[in-house]
């Protein structure tokens, strides 16, 4: 097991090390402009406006960073090593398929985690930056500096981070299993955004279709059932949006979303792992 | 002792899919590489020479038929440990150093510490690439120094077998003649290389034994001596024969019934001559 | 054979058939939006405002409705819609000097304060744990329709909420006089009164409640006073 575990170490830190040597990291400068100069925006609303505005622009601007380096990351870990045929030289080595797929998994989520904290660092300093900014102007009132800190420096904004995170992990093991069946990014990234969308709009269909009270013929409701089971409902991390509207979300609801994405991400990684094995290089 | 590489019937079909059939890129191969010996797979391109390297490291799954390296079978972690393997024209993550890759391959062949990076320096210099040279990014190598550092990382673990898939292809002949002097130290320290090649005058240098591929299809098989030996025929080389004594010479041979099908000066090899034409440092 | 036609082919029919497909497209939306819906209710919510700024009523509407429907959740919108609405727009129409007749305009100004209630309706349903949608609901109908009891009502309804504001309390109470219901009203000050016991909160304005309670005393006093005369 610590054998298996230094070579899995060892493909993620190369991985890893890929990402940051092609400078991945450069695309965190653009996020931080986005985020400052988005920041300024919406200077002529309520505080609790702006700064749902700025928490908005912030989440989505870190999904989107997130998303595009893990899609992109992800879809081009396998197809490309095999292209490039960098792989013979690795997988001749005493290193089973299973540790190169879990290691090249790993080494991609920690540099999205990597980012994530730094995206996450900037967040927190613009948050601040705006309180300080909010509370100049209006006053220094006791009862509005506390309500502008409590929308600044809400504890949950970090279940929201947990959240995000465990989505894109999500994102990246799906990419890594169609990129085990690949043999091209192109294919992989549409297959990915297909299954994300998928899985956005699962819930509105099984809403319609099974709880509208109509009846439904058998092959929607397998077709329906399956598609439940086999994709993952990416409309639970909407707990995001409740977590920005200032609602109260539990964490056990936010750790009953970390533990579902774990699954997922498990079973989409044995999957991955066990197409792989019979693949011919 | 078991033999290095053992195979039994190999065979391995490559489906076109859609419907478009199948490609038999190797059948029937049986094969033996003894320990300690330089074995050379030769054929020309498409003869299956890379398939059945691939079999053999687990790379590629046969279709039918068995593979062992060292007694284990093929593509199992314990046969993979007693090979180190150099693909053809290889390509490395572009993004890390001659250092660094030895060290990566190292790693993932269960190494680690000081030992690791022990064996790190002491293969770059074998191969030249220590220092400065160690530290630059793949992606600034020279095709020579490439085909080093793929060599210095596929003998990092130390295997007992040796795999290089055409590893002269588009060196330079100094390069080229590098390789072929690694692979006699190679076999000097005990370990078995098996080598392909479609140049067949290089193999010639080093084989022990060889096998000849034709469309997946074994032609023939056997030590370079027996295979390459005319026996019908005896050649002798001589220095400081005047005129005079070569015509005597000739004619003697012809009394006694022998029939002269060459005389004359001996040609030196092109390769040998174009080493020679260049500086002793260019020499390596 | 027309679309409808060809849906019911396959199983869909019926009215629940436009349903249906009205929520499917919506949903492709959402789910094409993904985790940005966010950044696209505040777009709709920038173009509101502007909107707002050249008093085109209906666009707002539309605006901060899509905005609902991006983000049910958010109570911000749901009150930014009503106010505009009941508020704002309605008190446009009023002043609309293209109108002469005054009842056509109070009609007018009715339906956006109507529009403003059922946003609002809508609203306390989508968000039924905040305060804040009820309190609202309660402000309309004091403000705008003169509903003091339906005020009271929500005003109620809003202080089972956790994050209903202390003052609201004493809104109740006001609301029931405003009503004319004075005897309700100083039970209900009285109750408040009681609730705070002998060691009160500053915060719920014990000082307040003291003072609606002998001013209402006195004004039920005189009222039986002036009619016994």
């Amino acid at each position: 097991m610590r054998e298996s575990w230094r070579r899995i170490r060892a493909v993620a830190g190369n991985t890893f090390l890929e990402a940051v040597r092609q400078k991945v990291f450069a695309v965190l400068l653009i996020f931080a402009l986005v985020l400052l100069g988005g920041a300024n925006y919406f200077a002529e609303f309520s505080f609790q406006e702006q700064f749902k505005f700025l928490k908005d622009l912030g989440y989505a601007t870190i999904s989107l960073t997130g998303l595009l380096v893990g899609l992109l990351g992800a879809a081009q870990l396998i197809p490309a090593e095999i292209e490039r045929r960098t792989i013979l030289t690795a997988l001749c080595r005493p290193l089973r398929r299973w540790e190169f797929v879990v290691g090249k998994y790993l080494g991609l989520v920690s540099l999205l985690g990597v980012m994530l904290g730094i995206m996450g660092a900037v967040f927190w300093v613009v948050l601040r930056w705006k309180e300080a900014q909010l509370i100049g102007m209006e006053g220094g009132e006791a009862g509005v500096v506390q309500a502008i800190q409590a929308e600044s420096r809400d504890p949950r904004l970090w279940q929201a981070f947990a959240l995000i995170a465990a989505k894109l992990f999500v994102v990246c093991s799906l990419a890594v299993f169609f990129s085990t069946l690949a043999t091209s990014t192109t294919f992989v990234v549409a297959m990915t955004l297909m299954i994300y969308l998928i899985g956005h709009l699962q819930s509105v269909a099984r809403e319609q279709w099974l709880e509208s009270g109509e009846k439904t013929v058998w092959f929607i409701q397998l077709f329906l059932s399956a598609v439940a089971l086999l994709v993952p409902d990416f409309n639970l991390y909407s707990l995001i949006d409740e977590i920005v509207a200032g609602n109260l979300v539990p964490w056990r609801a936010t750790l009953e979303v970390v533990a579902y994405s774990c699954a997922y991400v498990g079973v989409l990684l044995a999957a991955a792992a066990w197409l792989f094995e019979g693949r011919d290089l | 002792m078991s033999a290095a590489v053992l195979t039994q019937s190999l065979r391995k079909e490559f489906k076109l899919g859609w419907g478009r059939g199948r490609v038999l890129a190797v059948e029937g191969l049986d094969l033996e590489v003894k320990r300690g010996e330089v074995f050379g797979l030769l054929g020309p391109n498409g003869s299956g020479k890379s398939t059945a390297m691939k079999m053999i490291l687990g790379l590629l799954r046969p279709t039918s038929g068995q593979a062992e390296v060292c007694g284990c079978r093929a593509g199992t972690l314990a046969a993979r440990k007693q090979i180190g393997f150099l693909p053809e024209n290889p390509y490395f993550p572009a993004f890390l150093s001659g250092t660094e890759l030895v060290r990566y391959y190292g790693k993932l062949s269960g190494m680690g510490g000081k030992a690791l990076e022990g064996r790190v320096q002491e293969l770059l210099s074998l191969v030249r690439l220590g220092g400065e040279a160690g530290r630059r990014p793949l992606r600034t190598y020279s095709k020579g120094m490439l085909q080093r550092a793929g060599l210095a990382g596929a003998l990092v673990s130390d295997p007992e077998i040796v795999m290089l898939d055409e590893p002269t292809a588009g060196v330079d002949p100094a390069g080229s003649r590098e390789i072929r002097d690694l692979i006699r130290e190679l076999k000097e320290r005990g370990k078995t290389v098996i080598f392909s090649s479609h140049l067949l005058e290089q193999v010639e240098d080093v084989a022990d034994r060889v096998i000849i591929l034709h469309r997946g299809q074994k032609l023939r098989e056997g030590r370079l001596e027996d295979l390459l030996t005319q026996t019908g025929e005896w050649q002798v080389r001589a220095k400081g024969l005047g005129e005079g004594q070569r015509r005597e010479l000739h004619a003697w041979l012809i009394q006694h019934g022998a029939e002269v099908m060459q005389e004359g000066s001996p040609r030196e090899r092109l390769e040998d001559y174009f080493l020679r034409s260049l500086p002793e440092r260019e020499r390596r | 054979m027309t679309r409808e036609q060809r849906l019911a082919t396959v199983g869909f029919s019926g009215p629940t058939a436009v349903a249906v497909r009205e929520k499917l497209g919506q949903g492709l939306v959402l789910a094409a939006l993904g985790g940005f819906r966010g950044l696209a209710a505040n777009a709709l919510m920038l173009q509101a405002h502007g909107a707002w700024e050249e008093k085109q009523w209906v666009r707002v509407r539309s605006a901060l409705e899509m905005a609902t429907l991006l983000q049910p959740r958010v109570a911000l919108f749901w009150d930014l819609a009503s106010w505009h609405m009941a508020w704002n727009a309605a008190v446009a129409a009023e002043r609309y000097d293209g109108e002469e007749s005054e009842t056509r305009r109070r009609i007018e100004a009715r339906k956006w304060v109507e529009a403003g209630r059922e946003l609002l309706e809508r609203g306390t349903r989508a968000v039924p744990e905040k305060a804040l949608l009820f309190q609202r609901l309660g402000d309309l109908y004091w403000q705008r329709l003169a509903d003091y009891q339906a005020a009271a009502a929500c005003y109620r309804e809003a202080l089972l909420k956790k994050d209903a504001p202390l003052y609201l309390e004493r809104f109740v109470g006001y609301a029931l006089d405003r009503a004319g219901e004075k005897q309700a009203a100083l039970e209900y000050f009285r109750e408040l009164r009681r609730s705070m016991g002998e060691s009160p909160d500053p915060a719920r304005k014990p000082e307040v409640v003291e003072r609606e309670i002998r001013r209402l005393e006195n004004e039920i006093r005189d009222t039986s006073a002036g009619r016994t005369k």
